[in-house]
């Protein structure tokens, strides 16, 4: 769901081998030839750094004595960028003092291994850091995902949001941002139990997800409130969509209550190209959209386009 | 574990990876390159440049018993310790470096 989480099951892992030794790579790549990663491999600290940009590295393979750039600095360098300080990194060392090795531990290494190494020990230390790595990386997932619905939690919002506004900042792309508040909801709750109030969000999620692109990030803002960011979509887009998931709202029968139609009312900001709006006001911007939504019926979208030029406000029932 | 065979300059040592079908190649590589390598190795004696010296030595450290020849690794390793002495003597780091040429010599895939 998300970006990390999608790339990590399209392509096969890449494990990078920072090491100065020629020897090293050539081992390690016949011994590791048949392994469920591909390996990269870099011969100075430096290059390696520049090689996690580019690449992404599942984990790191970090010698420690190389010339220029050592293997400390490499991993002080990698803990510090918050882009690189969560790929574990293994050390493989010639060097076998206790010092060394405590020092490595406390820059942020998961593993210690001394040269010359045992290639099948290698294997399975690599393997067993691969394996702790998916399952750090479930529970970061889970830990942004909601409950009950399924879908991106408030925390997760808060940090994509604020990356997608500072991405459309440098490359002038559109953006829009949804959010949708079920219309008396609380009566549901009050009238027909929790149950179905439950049912009515994780059905109402459904059917977000189904109206929305790949690229599009649904997520449960609290409460009965949701927001939908458009990475790439123009406001009156935005719009189509938001429009087809209030109809299809509204034309839903519940089981449970079925002469009680829900309905939603929506707010959306966006822009098909520049803007200077921050993150912050554009929030309250659909926000106050959302209130006029409300205030003038409820059941309906209103939009704002504020692409380089005086908001033009824009509404249908 | 190692074979020992009659060849010239001594009894020849093979690598333990003789019989590795994965292995065989890089290991061919390896022996093939080594008679560079002894010669990046007395060059660097002979300039007196040690720093170039250790990182000769440390890699081969390193790196030849991964290819199945611990022995070589071993004296490539006692080098590169006399090496990061302070105060190592000239005659030694040759005697060294004369034992560890001489063991690469005799080492042969299978």
């Amino acid at each position: 769901m998300n970006s990390t989480g999608q790339h990590e099951r399209q392509r096969v892992p890449v494990v990078l081998l920072i090491d100065d030794c020629e020897d090293v790579h050539r081992l390690l790549k016949t011994r590791l030839r048949f392994e469920a990663f591909e390996i990269a491999a870099s011969l100075s600290g430096a290059e390696g750094l520049e090689l996690v940009h580019k690449i992404k590295p599942a984990i790191i393979l970090l010698d420690l004595d190389m010339p220029e750039m050592d293997g400390f600095e490499v991993l002080r360098r990698l803990k510090d960028d918050p882009e690189a300080s969560d790929i574990p990194v293994l050390v493989i060392s010639g060097m076998h003092s206790p010092h060394d090795k405590v020092t490595a531990f406390d820059l942020g290494a998961v593993d210690y291994i001394t040269k010359p190494f045992d290639l099948t020990e290698l294997r399975m230390r690599v393997r067993s850091a691969m394996r702790m790595r998916q399952l750090v990386l479930m529970l970061a997932q889970k830990a942004q995902i909601d409950g009950l619905t399924g879908l991106w939690n408030r925390a997760y919002f808060d940090r994509r949001w604020s990356n997608e506004t500072s991405r459309i900042k440098r490359y002038d792309g559109a953006l829009s941002l949804a959010l949708l508040d079920l219309d008396h909801f609380k009566a549901i709750n009050d009238t027909y139990g929790h149950p179905a109030g439950d049912e009515v969000l994780q059905t109402f999620a459904h059917q977000m997800l189904q109206e929305i692109r790949q690229s599009d990030v649904a997520c449960r803002y609290g409460g009965e409130e949701f927001a939908i960011i458009m990475p790439d979509t123009a406001p009156e887009h935005a719009r189509t969509v938001c429009e087809r998931i209030r109809v299809r709202l509204e034309e839903t029968v519940w089981p449970r209550h079925p002469n009680r139609p829900l309905t939603v009312s929506v707010g959306i900001v966006g822009t098909s190209g520049m803007t200077t709006m921050t993150s912050k006001r554009w929030l309250e911007q659909v926000d106050n959209l959302l209130y006029r939504a409300k205030s003038e019926g409820r059941n309906r979208v209103c939009t704002a386009d504020v692409t380089m030029r005086p908001p033009r406000i824009a509404d249908a029932g | 574990m190692q074979e020992q065979n009659k060849g010239p300059g001594g009894d020849a040592i093979c690598s333990q990876y003789a019989n590795d079908p994965d292995m065989v190649e890089i290991v061919e590589l390896f022996v093939r390159e080594l008679p560079k390598r002894l010669c990046s190795l007395r060059e660097a004696f002979e300039q007196d440049n040690h720093d170039s010296l250790r990182t000769l030595s440390h890699q081969l450290k390193g790196s030849a018993p991964g290819y199945g020849f611990p022995s070589i690794g071993r004296l490539a390793g006692r080098l590169e310790a006399t090496l990061r002495e302070p105060d190592a003597s000239q005659d030694a780091v040759r005697g060294q470096l004369e034992d560890l040429i001489a063991l690469c010599e005799r080492a042969r895939v299978s």
